[in-house]
């Protein structure tokens, strides 16, 4: 029960981007239609949910005070080792992703290496510091959330623009802008989340 | 100066704006334009670590081994960053400083701009234009943050600077103003004046 | 050169990490005694601050000797006790060697507090008694983005709040970050009781869209403050964080309080002989 409110509360409570609007350059620039938009959110997801776990660990019997050897705190290593562990696995998925899908590899160009400064992943760890989880399959379901929350926003921002392709946008709103007031209009609906406890 | 550094430099102010066009360093945009002076500090900081991390990576840009680069990108500009946070934070004088600005450092990190200029720009270019490239977008991105915090300031606390202006006629500051989807409505109107002018950027 | 090779990138990557490692380091190690002067006199200013010896702007405006001067020439009395209340040994109050809590040391009493995997130890908390008789206590927890704390100091009484001071790692500018800057905000934490006898999340309330007012405009619930519009996880966050550490102290103040006040509330008796002996009121 405990896991399972921890992992809708880290889809829609504390949403990465309508609650905390943490990686937005990549999901403005890179929802321009669903299925590119997936791509990027499965990436997301996947980052997540490795770097989350990894930096766990790290923070938990490397880096926090006393944990390694008693009296040496390492703690202002943390952020350059977990930008570290953030910037390998992206590398590494990029390299997958230009081997296996050359095709999403174009259209998601610069933002691919890009999800390494997403806030949403450096974030996620941030949080996970200051969260103090009890064990490692807490941290795991909130990186598990956290991704499909991200997943959920880019993918149904993706789907709006899609229809929106349609409508009678003035010429100099068409895309970006109306895209930047179609968010903020997103993220005020989305903070009636704001408050539930679970 | 030749044509092609005073392009360099123009460029990302308005027709290249990193905000704007490049769609880059949005998260950092909506955590600091609540008030106008969050917004210079960062405008600053900003400026400060892209014109130098550009200039570093600009140097080492024929040695980085293509499969790592992203890693040696941010582990130079993070090192760089606490580096300077810690030396601030040691000296009596600049004590003060740093606790203005350790709110910012980890966005400064993890902001686009940093490593997406590094990305498009340093590793391709000599040092020189890449610093400026770095200087100048990060005035871009600083532009757009302080006309954002000037209007978020002014109509969600009737404050500018923290002096009051529209207070003392009686306004009452509006609390939508200051949540994040706000800066985005805002950002979105940027956009629309920009490219009522700059007719080429619009979009079919 | 081939920088694509595996040999090269390997070595590389290599060469990298050990120099930004041992920069980092090093920096940090031949920085750390004066990072902590730094520290400990900013958390100084804090408390003094909370017990009301100054704005924090006009504290600031002594330097890190004058700060320490100051604290050692107001200080009654530190010392750490348990969540029973009982003292377990006193701080150092000499002027060179002041012990005072960092807000590292108090994330960790935050963790043994709250008990679960990540406790250390037993809770250790701490104090600081001062010479205009107020009594000065921490509180530690997390904010939106990073951990807040501060100190609250209380009247000689052990019931009414005399001042408050908080500040934050990384809460955003303009909204969460008011908790430090506005001084106002700190100001409404005066004069309100905090009600010990209350489950642990209502012995203070942050309320959002005001606490209670009657019609001069003072509050009418006693341990009721307004929350910062904006900044609706920063607020909960700090009542949270308040609620924790003065549920902590609940014993020390129950027992603690003048006898000459009659406790109706809680009926029990006090425990005399523990009681330290207290600064009269000015």
């Amino acid at each position: 029960m405990e896991y399972l409110s921890l992992f809708v509360k880290s889809i829609f409570v504390d949403n990465m981007i309508f609650a905390y609007f943490l990686g937005m350059c990549s999901f403005l620039a890179v929802s321009k239609n669903v299925k590119t938009a997936a791509g990027l959110g499965v990436a997301v997801i996947f980052v997540l949910l490795v770097t989350l776990p990894i930096n766990y660990l790290l923070n938990t019997y490397v880096l926090a005070p006393d944990a390694l050897i008693k009296g040496v705190d390492l703690s202002f290593l943390s952020f350059i080792v977990f930008i570290a562990v953030i910037a390998a696995i992206v590398q590494i998925v990029e390299m997958v992703v230009e081997k296996f899908s050359p095709e999403l590899y174009s259209s998601l160009g610069i933002f691919l290496p890009l999800i390494a400064v997403n806030c949403a992943i450096l974030g996620g760890s941030l949080f996970m510091q200051q969260k103090d989880f009890l064990n490692i399959g807490e941290a795991t379901v909130y990186s598990l959330g956290s991704g499909l929350g991200w997943f959920l926003a880019i993918v149904s921002l993706a789907a709006i623009r899609e229809k929106m392709s349609y409508s009678n946008v003035p010429a100099a709103l068409k895309g970006l802008g109306i895209t930047f007031i179609t968010v903020g209009l997103m993220g005020i609906a989305f903070m009636t989340f704001m408050g539930i406890a679970l | 100066m030749d044509a092609k550094l005073k392009e360099t430099i123009l460029n990302p102010i308005f027709k290249g704006n990193p905000i704007t066009v490049l769609v880059l360093g949005i998260c950092s945009s909506l955590a600091v334009t609540v008030t106008l002076k969050g917004a210079l500090v960062m405008a600053l900081s900003v400026i400060v670590v892209t014109g130098i991390s550009s200039l570093i990576l600009s140097l080492l840009r024929n040695t980085i081994p293509g499969r790592v680069r992203i890693i040696v990108q941010l582990v130079v500009v993070a090192m760089m960053v606490i580096l300077v946070d810690q030396i601030l934070k040691s000296f009596e004088a600049t004590y003060a400083i740093d606790k203005q600005l350790s709110v910012y450092i980890g966005l400064i990190i993890t902001n686009c701009i940093v490593m997406g200029r590094i990305e498009a720009f340093a590793l391709g270019n000599k040092p020189w234009p890449s610093f400026l490239d770095g200087i100048a977008n990060g005035a871009g991105y600083g532009l757009i943050l302080i006309v954002v915090a000037f209007f978020r300031e002014l109509l969600g606390s009737g404050t500018l600077f923290g002096f009051d202006i529209l207070n003392r006629f009686g306004y009452v500051p509006n609390n939508l103003v200051i949540l994040p989807p706000f800066a985005l409505i805002l950002l979105g109107c940027i956009v629309w004046v920009q490219r009522s002018i700059q007719k080429d950027l619009q979009e079919k | 050169m081939n920088t694509n090779s595996n040999v090269y990138t390997v070595i590389y990557t290599t060469v990298i990490v050990v120099i930004v490692a041992a920069l980092l380091a090093f920096v940090s190690q031949s920085l750390k005694a004066k990072q902590d002067a730094n520290e400990k006199a900013e958390t100084i200013s804090q408390m003094l601050t909370a017990a009301q010896y100054g704005t924090k702007a006009e504290l600031d405006k002594l330097g890190n000797a004058a700060k320490l001067d100051k604290y050692a020439e107001e200080i009654e009395k530190a010392f750490v006790i348990d969540l029973e209340g009982k003292e377990l040994r006193e701080l150092n109050i000499d002027r060179n060697e002041l012990e005072v809590y960092s807000p590292k040391q108090l994330k960790r009493q935050n963790y043994n507090i709250k008990g679960g995997a990540n406790k250390t130890g037993e809770p250790e908390i701490p104090v600081f008694i001062f010479k205009n008789g107020r009594t000065v206590v921490p509180i530690y927890g997390a904010g939106l983005w990073g951990p807040i704390w501060g100190y609250i100091s209380f009247e000689s009484d052990l019931q009414t709040i005399a001042g408050a001071y908080f500040d934050h790692e990384s809460e955003t500018a303009g909204l969460g970050a008011k908790i430090k800057d506005d001084p106002s905000f700190q100001a409404e934490f005066k004069g309100e009781k905090p009600d010990f006898a209350a489950p642990q999340s209502e012995i203070i309330n942050i309320v959002k869209g005001g606490a209670p007012k009657d019609a001069e405009g003072k509050s009418v619930v006693d341990n009721s403050v307004d929350a910062i519009s904006g900044a609706t996880m920063t607020s909960q966050g700090l009542d949270a964080a308040i609620d924790t550490w003065l549920e902590a102290y609940a014993k020390y103040f129950t027992a603690n309080k003048p006898a000459k006040e009659h406790c109706g509330k809680c009926g029990h008796h006090h425990e005399g002989e523990e009681v330290e002996p207290k600064a009269e009121e000015e």
